[in-house]
This record gives C-alpha cells, structure tokens and sequence, in this order.
C-alpha cells in the first residue's frame, strides 16, 4: 500500500521574517515533511512589507493573512472574522489537518477553533512552559484549556512541558506526545572540524577528532548566550560570575544577547573591575551564535525556567561542555556526560561551574566528540517522521493500539473525551467536551462554539464550496521510506 | 438570471491574433433576447420618466415662462416650447405633481440613484488582445453605458512576462493574471474586475504564451529559446 500522504496547514503568529525558535522549528519541520511527500502550507500574519502569498525554499507556501492587523485595536471580535478567511485557505489548499503552534499565539487558537468546526484533524505544539499560580497564568491555562478541550493530539517539546500541559489543561496523557526540537549540525561544527565527511574511499571511516588538551596555563573561556530576561537566570549570573572568577582566575567570560538585564550585569562588571575578564558582545543574530560558541569551552545556561532549551545542544554540537539549571525540560536534552547541572541557586552554580572547570583542566571530558553524537541524537528528519506518525494516527491510518500503544477495550468508557479515531466532529459532542471546562467558562466556551458553528453555515451558503478554485499544488516530491534514524 | 458566471470567448482572427474575452453575458437564445429587451425598454422609460420629473421640478422655480408666439424653429426657445408641450400633456402633468409633491432633497439622490440604474451595463466583459510581434491590448467594460471601454496597449520589448498570481481580495484568495511591464513599479491586472476563475485565467495564460511567445517548437527556431519556453510553459506556476 502506498504510504498515504498529507496536506498540512501550519497556523501560527509566529514566523519568518520575524527571527525565533518557534519560527524556525516550524520552517524545518515543514521542510522536511515536504521532503517525506506532504504539502505543507503556512498560515500566519502580514508583517509590515510581508503581506499576501509567498513561497520559500522547498515549495513552503506561506499565507501572510492582511488582517490579524485588525486585532490590535480590537480583540473579541477577530475570533470569529478569521473565519471566512480561514476556510477559503483550507478549501482551496485542500487540507486535512491544521496544526497549531504555540500557545499564546492567537491565530494559532482561532484557527484551531475553526479547523475543528469545518470538520478537519488538529493537532497542537506547545513550546512554551507556564507556572500555575499567577492570575495571567489562570487565564492562559483556562484559554489553553479551551483550545485544547477538542484538538485531535498534541505534542510538546519535553516530557516536562507534556507534564505541564497536561495539568495545565487537564488532558489525557495519552494524547500528548513528545517530540523535542532539533538543529541543523552543520551549522553548529566545532573549530577545526572538517566541513566535508572524508569519501567513503578514501580511508578507513573517517579518523575520530584529535583531542585538544587544555595547557596548565590556558584560560578557560565560559559562554553565555542568552536574551538577558529574569527568566533566563541573569540574577543569577550576576551574583555568580565574581565568585566563579575569584575562584579560579584564569577564567573568562563571554556574554552575547541584550535584554533589560544588560544593566545589572555592566554594573557587576564595573563594581568587581572585571572588565578585562568579561566580555559583553550585545545581540548577535542566529547565524553569528556558532562562531561565538567556539571561541570558548564551557557554556553556562542559568534559566529559570526552559522547555526544551535548543541552545544548550547547539552549545554541545559545538564542542561546548554545558553546566545548566536543572530546570524544565533541560535535565532531558543532553546526556549526563556532556553536562554538569546545577540547582537554580547561587552557591550550587559556582560550584558546578567549578567542577566543570576542574574536569576541563584534567582533560576527562572528550568535548571533541560531543558534536558526532548530538548530530546522531538530533535531526530535523527524525522530527519530521515523528510527527507524520502523529498525523497518521489522528487520521486513522495506524491503528489506536500501534499510536498508543495500548487496547482500547473500554473505548465507551472515555465518552465524549475518546479517542483519536472515534473523536467525533458532531456538535453536541463538541458542545460536551467543551461544556466540562468550568462552570462559567464552559457555558461560555459553548456559546463560542456555537456562534462558530453558525458562521460556518453562513460561509457555506454565502461562499459554496464549488465557488471555491483550489490551488496548484507544488509538485510532490517521490519520498521511499527507510527505517532509518 | 440576465447573466452567468464570467466565462471565456477565445477570437482568432489571424494566425497571428487572438482575443480573450471574459464576459458575464450568457449563451443569447430568445427568451433572453426578449428579456432583455423588456429590460432596456424598461429602463429607457425609467430614465425618460426621471429626466422629465427633474424638468417638472426645475420649471416649478424656473423664472422663464413659454413664449406666447410660436418661437422660430431650430432655437432654445423652441425646445422649451417643446417641453412645455411635453409638460402640459397627460404624463406630463402627472409628473408635475409628482414634482410638486416631493422636496428636493429626496428627489435629487432618488433621481440619481435612478439613472445610474438606467444607464447601468447590465453586462461586464473585459478582453485582452495579443498581436504577436506588437503587444497586448486589455479592454474593460465602463461601468455605465455612457462611459467608453478603458484599454490600456502594452508593446511587447515592455513585456517582461505573464503570470497568475494569487493575493487575498476581501474574504477571498484568488487566482489573477498579471503582466509584468518594464519600468512600471506595479503590474497590469488582466480582467481586474471580473477576476474570472482559476479554470479560465490558465487557459488564457497558455493561450497569450502561446500566441505571443510562440511556445511550440518548431524546427526552424532557435533550439534553445524554444525548449526553454516550452518548459516554462509544462511547469505549474
């Protein structure tokens, strides 16, 4: 049987020529599920000069919606005018699922509100971790609640942030999947790394990296790349930086990002007179991170809070021994001897640091290798194929058991919250899952998904669907499946 | 009921020529013809009643009365005598009451939005001709009977290329067919008010490909020219 292939419609506010993760990730998972034969549109905002239709490397077309402008002025009402717009995409691009991505994004929201009333699979990323306690919390929770009370599967980026949307929204575990990010290896070599692998002739496999022995009297350079927000543990940097140095002087640092956190660092440097030690580089663009990277040996990552953390393996495919925060989704990312963790407090980064330091300078951590073995733990084909398992699981084409891994002997038991397969597009039964989100806000979501339910009947009548050209695909590329990666 | 779905008319008058034409009018078979002419009937009565009401109310206030000797043929004062005759008859007073009855500022928008409807096309039909070797001619349809078609000549060596596009248009995507003219910043939308559909701007796209680069090989062609064409022409845009 032929693999069956999707149409997919990425919706998110977030995307190029605006710079980010959430950005990129969608443009690589789109790319390569565009290599494995699906069609992949975008969806996303106008940004200032970036308005209509466009297409990028690879066939990605890319809607660049004119008027989520609108939302600025005025919020509630854009809930439901996206609507008709929303659906003539759809339509004319013919897709099957709609897959969200990142939480706050409220085009992301919209559009799987919509996606679900036209009777189309959705499936959500989140990428984003939250805490619980805050009154902005509580609303995003209840918000993400809402969308999330009908989407098809999510995925998060971490089993932590899976263990924190699943609380957040009340889900069942079994629809969350986790798939973490990846990166582009060759744009994360380490120095002196040959660019080209050796010919498959040309010797015996290509010869292990030679170890680079750090001298007795060479300084230890320490990274750190970051936007200098709270969040990302800047205090905590701040405090610790004198003592890590005081420690062991023959220690430099570089710190490359810009944030209101900047000033508190300039000040620690001013007071402590460190400023032949410590190097402020200001923002660097995503391409320039790899080439500050390599000018040191040790990356420290003091985050507060992370749900995956993608510059930390960027760090490490660069060669990079990483001390982190045990925090988040970050004790996952690498394996143990590649990083040294620490608690998120002062005393236990110094002295991690410290170790890390300690263990460079004895020459035990083969930082050489590390960039050959995240290459094979981290690619975007590997994302790609996992999350076309995904797809094929909500439409289907897999059977419940293999997707999750279990019998659905009681599938009447789950009711209106069951499964994939069975999730069923009625109303009533929409009304149902939405109906259990809260005393009020149940009502209330109900009454969203009604109005919803009424402008689509109106855009069926005003709008048919025959009235309706559907666009020229990009032509498919042949993709055979290998078991490989 | 009086028109359909832009459709496509293709012209050849020459080898050499084509016309497209989009139109909304449909396929003329008598019950239509006599439909439409009940309709211009209609409509050039409602236009000859309007015209005459706003001349009732313009003579309530006008300081000029008819002469009472018969006015020398062929002069102003002979018109008016004319229209006064108009006035006096049975349609005419009636119309003078008519006048009479309404203000002016209800009758001067109602007046207006009448005779747009009398001179109102009820047909659009936009064309583009290409002449290969000259260029191409877009046509459209004025929006009035009164108002000539607006056409717009591009020389071919201005040509840079033709191509459909797709960009948002209200709730809408659509597909269009621009030309890319040197040295202009924005491009020629071909049939921009219509905006036929996606069936209907491909076919005319290979037909002025194909007419005015003469896509299909030929042996006598420069061999490279003409597969280079032909390629852009298979490919999907």
């Amino acid at each position: 049987m032929p693999r069956r292939t999707y149409n997919i419609a990425m919706v998110c506010d977030f995307f190029f020529p605006q710079p980010g993760g959430v950005e990129s990730h969608i443009y690589q998972v789109a790319s390569k599920l565009i290599d494995r034969g699906h069609k992949v549109v975008v969806v996303t905002h106008a940004y200032d000069d970036r308005k209509g239709i466009r297409y990028l490397t690879n066939g990605i077309k890319v809607y660049h919606v004119p008027f989520a402008i609108i939302y600025r002025s005025a919020s509630f009402p854009t809930v439901f005018s996206f609507f008709p717009m929303f659906r003539n995409i759809m339509l004319r691009e013919q897709i099957e699922i709609v897959h969200g991505h990142g939480s706050l994004s409220s085009l992301c929201n919209e559009g799987l509100l919509h996606a679900r009333t036209m009777g189309l699979r959705t499936v959500f990323t989140d990428h984003s971790l939250f805490g619980f306690a805050e009154a902005g919390s509580i609303l995003t929770n209840k918000l993400l609640k809402f969308i999330l009370s009908d989407v098809d599967h999510i995925i998060c980026v971490s089993h932590t942030s899976k263990e924190n949307t699943v609380l957040r929204a009340a889900l069942d575990p079994l629809m969350v999947s986790v798939i973490p990010n990846a990166l582009v290896s060759e744009n994360f070599r380490p120095l002196n790394y040959p660019t080209e692998p050796s010919a498959p002739g040309a010797g015996f496999g290509h010869n292990p990296p030679t170890a680079h022995h750090l001298g007795p009297n060479d300084p230890v350079t320490i990274v750190v790349i970051s936007r200098l927000f709270y969040n990302k543990g800047i205090d905590l940097l701040t405090a610790s930086i004198p003592r890590i140095i005081m420690n062991h002087p023959n220690t430099r640092f570089i710190i490359a990002g810009s944030g209101p956190k900047a000033i508190d660092l300039e000040q620690m440097i001013e007071q402590n007179v460190l400023q032949d030690k410590v190097e402020m580089l200001g923002a660097v663009r995503h391409e320039q991170v790899r080439d500050v990277m390599v000018r040191g040996h040790i990356y420290l990552h003091p985050s507060l809070t992370e749900a995956f953390g993608t510059v930390i393996v960027e760090a490490a495919s660069c060669g990079l021994y990483v001390v982190c925060t045990a925090v988040g989704g970050i004790p996952e990312v690498l394996p143990s001897h590649m990083t040294v963790f620490a608690k998120p407090e002062e005393d236990d980064l110094v002295l991690a640091t410290g170790k890390a330091i300690a263990a460079l300078r004895a020459n035990r951590v083969r930082t050489e290798k590390f960039h050959d073995q995240v290459k094979v733990m981290y690619s975007w084909s590997n994302i790609a194929k996992r999350t076309e398992r995904v797809y094929q699981g909500i439409s289907g084409d897999i059977s419940e058991t293999e997707f999750y891994g279990y019998e659905t002997a009681d599938s009447a038991a789950w009711g209106a919250t069951s499964r994939s397969g069975v999730r069923s597009f009625a109303l009533i039964d929409r009304l149902k899952r939405y109906y259990g989100c809260g005393i009020w806000a149940g009502k209330l979501f109900c009454l969203c998904v009604v109005i919803d339910y009424l402008i689509f009947l109106f855009c069926e009548w005003w709008w048919p669907r025959d009235q309706i050209d559907t666009a020229a695909d990009w032509p498919r590329k042949h993709f055979e499946d290998s078991d490989e990666d | 009921m009086l028109t359909t779905a832009p459709h496509l008319h293709i012209r050849r008058p020459s080898p050499t020529t084509t016309e497209f034409t989009v139109s909304t009018l449909p396929p003329q078979t008598l019950p239509l013809r006599l439909l439409l002419a009940v309709v211009n009937l209609l409509r050039l009565l409602l236009g000859i009643t309007v015209l005459l009401v706003l001349y009732a109310k313009w003579s309530l206030y006008s300081p000029y009365t008819a002469p009472a000797s018969p006015p020398e043929a062929l002069s102003l004062a002979s018109l008016a005598n004319a229209l006064q005759h108009v006035l006096d008859s049975a349609p005419g007073r009636l119309a003078q009451r008519a006048a009479a009855g309404t203000p002016a500022w209800a009758l001067g928008p109602a007046a207006l939005a009448a005779l747009y409807a009398a001179v109102r096309r009820v047909h659009a039909a936009e064309s583009l001709l290409v002449l290969r070797g000259l260029g191409i001619q877009t046509s459209s349809s004025g929006a009035t009977v009164l108002g000539a078609a607006a056409t717009r000549f591009i020389p071919t060596e201005k040509i840079q290329d033709v191509l459909i596009n797709e960009a948002f248009r209200g709730f809408e995507v659509r597909h269009y067919l621009i030309v890319v003219v040197d040295g202009e910043e924005d491009v020629v939308v071909v049939f921009p008010k219509l905006l036929p559909r996606r069936d209907v701007v491909e076919r005319v796209w290979r037909g002025v490909r194909g007419c005015l680069f003469d896509v299909k090989p030929r042996p006598k062609d420069d061999d490279g020219q003409a597969r280079g064409n032909g390629r852009r022409t298979n490919g999907k845009i």
